[in-house]
């Protein structure tokens, strides 16, 4: 039997007043038993500082499956490599047609000693090999691009990633899982947004981040621009040269939509 | 005088006498092993092969005569023989089926055999055209003695299909002109050449043309042979029947030249029913690969190949092979490799014997274990257990790294390597000019519309979609490298684009843009 002890009831704020901090409070201890492996604190792949206060674990949590829906193909692969690279390990991308780059994926610090591609033209050969690097502890993370996974393939797939501890990452293609439930622990998806450069400079790229749905989180949306010189994300502040603060992440995306 | 010279010899046993061999006498006093050797002749080969039945014959033409190679028994027994004109043969039996002569095949099958062989010795070795040498040193106690050995093989032969005669002897060329005059015995060590005596002169394989001769000088067994003075005999007839009389003899044994070297470790069962069924071979896999690991293990040794031959009781040697990136040695990794590779075996009426080897073995010492308290896998364990999923891939898909390289041309600027080998990019690299994440296989050809010929484009199409650009960096020319290219191969122009949905792609012009003339677009990657 699992012990509740670490929690008593006695320390909830509030027993019957305060119902959306109880049901927190009790969300979170279900989250604690639901993951199999106790992992501690802070094992999860910070994105940038803003999106990351928003994430429960502080980041894209390590030994779980986030789907990534490529609404536009680069800036999905760009988000996925700069996941495998702060990964910091082997990682594997498996793909019917790999087509990742490594001299583009390098400026996200994924060097390609650490890549490993896997070609796997079947669908049930390229979740074997997905389901079989997640179990494996050597790895520090997967991707997985294919099409059409169901509920159940990725509930497998989310246990593997539990059991071995590494990152899961399926990179499907925007439209086709809109209302499809999902195991795995997050659901994104990656748009590329126009740049803010000339008309002979694209700029850094900028892409919108939307979290469609999350264990624990709140759907919200950020966009970002990827600083390549200093290997960073930054929530973007459309184009004016202020650093972001914290005022414009903490207003919900609607409220600074009205706002601009 | 004359019949002096060549009637029989007192001298003849004199000179016999140091033809003896004396294996059990090793130089120390100490006994040596002597080998032992069974021959197999197989003298009905060619009609078994093609399992013929009935009146059939196997042809083939000499120079412009058409003469027969083979017969089947119940030919033999209606009175042809090998080596009748075909004419003749038709004669006697009109309803004769013929096949024409197929040496490769014939030879195939033998070695095919000589495979099979291998459930009985690790050892076997070729006698063509048709028969099987078989090192037995030290396994007839195996089978209850070298009569009983030889019995069991004969019976094994005949079980898939195969007539053999088998003789055993101390050396090879005498048991294999025992076989092949069809004389089924045992020779104890040191007997080969009273053995041999009784023997024709063509058991032994001497060339015709020798024969002949000696079967005019009244010599007509090899015993007669023995007899002679060896000096007019070498000076007469060349030192290679002298050769191959001490061969046989045992004076001076040749050497076997065993199909494949036999393996340093080997895990072998043999079934007395057959195996048919999935489980029982999984089941006798779980007994032979702890055994196998634990020879390994005692010797300090990995292997990266691992065998498993399936002995068929039709003669069929059936292969499952699996090949690791490192050494390995762990029992449970190699059976999860091994369990994609049994689906392709063919039991058919079952299998007799399965013998699991390893080869390619190199050290490997103990890896260390995690101590308890230190929590998490250490990095040995993390690099065994990443080897040993990369090993379980590699098994059913493709698997590679990809390295860099000294070349501006998008296509040769990485190239793959094994996934177990070390990538190690050099310092600067990737050097200048942003490069996409996604570089497409084969780029797609777009057609564009540029303000001038030699401009960016402003708008993109493929198919029936098109594309406002609303940026564009570039041109970044890449030129062919001359001294790898065909000349002519047009250098390439390359433009970073952002279209108004925010996509950024990485397009190219092929060529000079020739006013009048349409220019290629390609589309070869996405960026971030």
């Amino acid at each position: 039997m699992i012990s509740l002890s670490d929690s008593p009831p006695a320390s909830l704020p509030g027993h019957a007043l305060d119902r959306p901090a109880v049901l927190a409070a009790l969300r979170a201890r279900i989250a604690r038993l639901d993951r199999s492996g106790a992992r501690p604190e802070g094992d999860s792949l910070p994105l940038c500082d803003a999106i990351d206060q928003r994430l429960p674990g502080g980041g894209l949590a390590r030994a779980a499956v986030h789907e990534v829906l490529a609404a536009d193909p680069g800036a999905a692969a760009g988000f996925c490599g700069l996941l495998l690279a702060r990964a910091r390990g082997t990682v594997l991308w498996i793909a019917a047609e790999p087509d990742a780059w490594p001299p583009g994926l390098a400026r996200f610090g994924l060097s390609p000693a650490d890549l490993v591609l896997v070609q796997a033209p079947r669908r049930q050969d390229a979740l074997w090999a997905m389901e079989e690097s997640l179990r494996c502890p050597g790895i520090a993370g997967a991707l997985l691009a294919a099409d059409g996974l169901d509920l159940t393939t990725a509930r497998r797939l989310q246990l593997a990633a539990e059991a071995g501890g590494a990152i899961g990452l399926l990179l499907r293609p925007d439209g086709e899982a809109e209302a499809g439930a999902t195991a795995a622990l997050t659901r994104w998806r990656v748009g590329a947004l126009a740049g803010t450069g000339g008309a002979h400079d694209l700029g850094d790229p900028r892409w919108s981040l939307e979290l469609l749905r999350g264990r624990g989180v709140r759907p919200q949306r950020w966009d970002v621009v990827w600083r390549p010189a200093a290997e960073r994300l930054d929530l973007d502040d459309a184009g004016s040269e202020v650093e972001p603060e914290t005022e414009v992440e903490a207003m919900p995306v609607q409220a600074r939509r009205r706002a601009r | 005088m004359r019949r002096r010279a060549c009637g029989p010899p007192r001298l003849g046993q004199d000179s016999l006498l140091p033809a003896t061999p004396e294996p059990d006498a090793g130089p120390a006093g100490e006994p040596a092993i002597s080998r032992r050797i069974a021959a197999l002749h197989l003298p009905w080969l060619p009609v078994e092969r093609l399992c013929l039945t009935g009146f059939a014959a196997i042809w083939t033409t000499e120079g412009s005569r058409r003469a027969l190679v083979a017969v089947s028994p119940a030919a033999a027994a209606a009175g042809l023989h090998p080596g009748q004109a075909l004419a003749d043969a038709q004669a006697i039996l009109p309803e004769l089926a013929l096949h024409p002569h197929v040496p490769e095949a014939d030879a195939a099958w033998l070695r095919r055999l000589a495979h099979w062989a291998r459930c009985i010795t690790p050892l076997p070795a070729l006698d063509p055209p048709d028969g099987l040498l078989l090192d037995i040193t030290g396994i007839a106690h195996l089978h209850g003695g070298e009569e009983a050995l030889r019995r069991a093989l004969v019976a094994r032969f005949a079980r898939a299909g195969v007539t053999v005669q088998a003789a055993i002897a101390g050396t090879a060329d005498c048991a294999a002109g025992l076989a092949r005059a069809g004389v089924g015995i045992v020779v104890p060590p040191g007997e080969a050449a009273i053995a041999v005596a009784p023997l024709p002169l063509q058991a032994l394989r001497l060339p015709p043309a020798s024969i002949a001769a000696l079967h005019r000088l009244g010599l007509r067994r090899v015993g007669d042979l023995l007899r002679q003075p060896r000096g007019p005999l070498a000076k007469r007839f060349g030192l290679a029947l002298l050769a191959t009389l001490d061969a046989a003899t045992g004076l001076r044994p040749r050497p076997l030249r065993p199909l494949r070297p036999p393996p340093d470790f080997l895990a072998a069962r043999d079934f007395l029913e057959p195996v048919v069924t999935r489980e029982a071979i999984d089941a006798t896999l779980v007994v032979l690969l702890p055994e196998l690991c634990r020879q390994l293990q005692e010797a300090g040794q990995g292997a990266r190949r691992f065998l498993l031959h399936a002995f068929r009781v039709d003669g069929v040697v059936q292969l499952a092979v699996i090949g690791t990136g490192l050494p390995a040695r762990d029992p449970r990794h190699i059976a999860r490799l091994f369990r994609e590779k049994l689906e392709g075996l063919e039991p058919g009426f079952g299998f007799e014997r399965l013998a699991l080897e390893a080869r390619a073995c190199a050290p490997l010492t103990a890896a260390q274990a995690a101590l308890p308290g230190e929590g998490g896998a250490s990095a040995d364990t993390r690099r065994q257990s990443l080897a040993e999923l990369l090993d379980r891939l590699t098994q059913r898909v493709e698997v590679w790294r990809l390295a860099p390289r000294a070349s501006h041309w998008p296509e040769r600027a990485i190239f793959r390597v094994g996934p177990f080998e070390s990538v190690l990019p050099p310092p600067g690299w990737p050097g200048s000019g942003p490069r996409p994440v996604r570089l497409l296989r084969r780029p797609v050809r777009l057609s564009a519309v540029a303000l001038l010929p030699d401009a960016p484009p402003s708008l993109l199409r493929l198919g029936r979609a098109s594309w406002r650009v609303l940026r564009a960096e570039g041109p970044e020319r890449i030129a062919p490298e001359w001294w790898r290219d065909r000349p002519g191969r047009p250098f390439r122009d390359y433009y970073r684009v952002q279209l108004v949905t925010g996509a950024r792609l990485w397009v190219c012009r092929s060529g000079i843009a020739v006013p009048g003339e349409e220019t290629q677009w390609w589309l070869h990657g996405r960026f971030e």
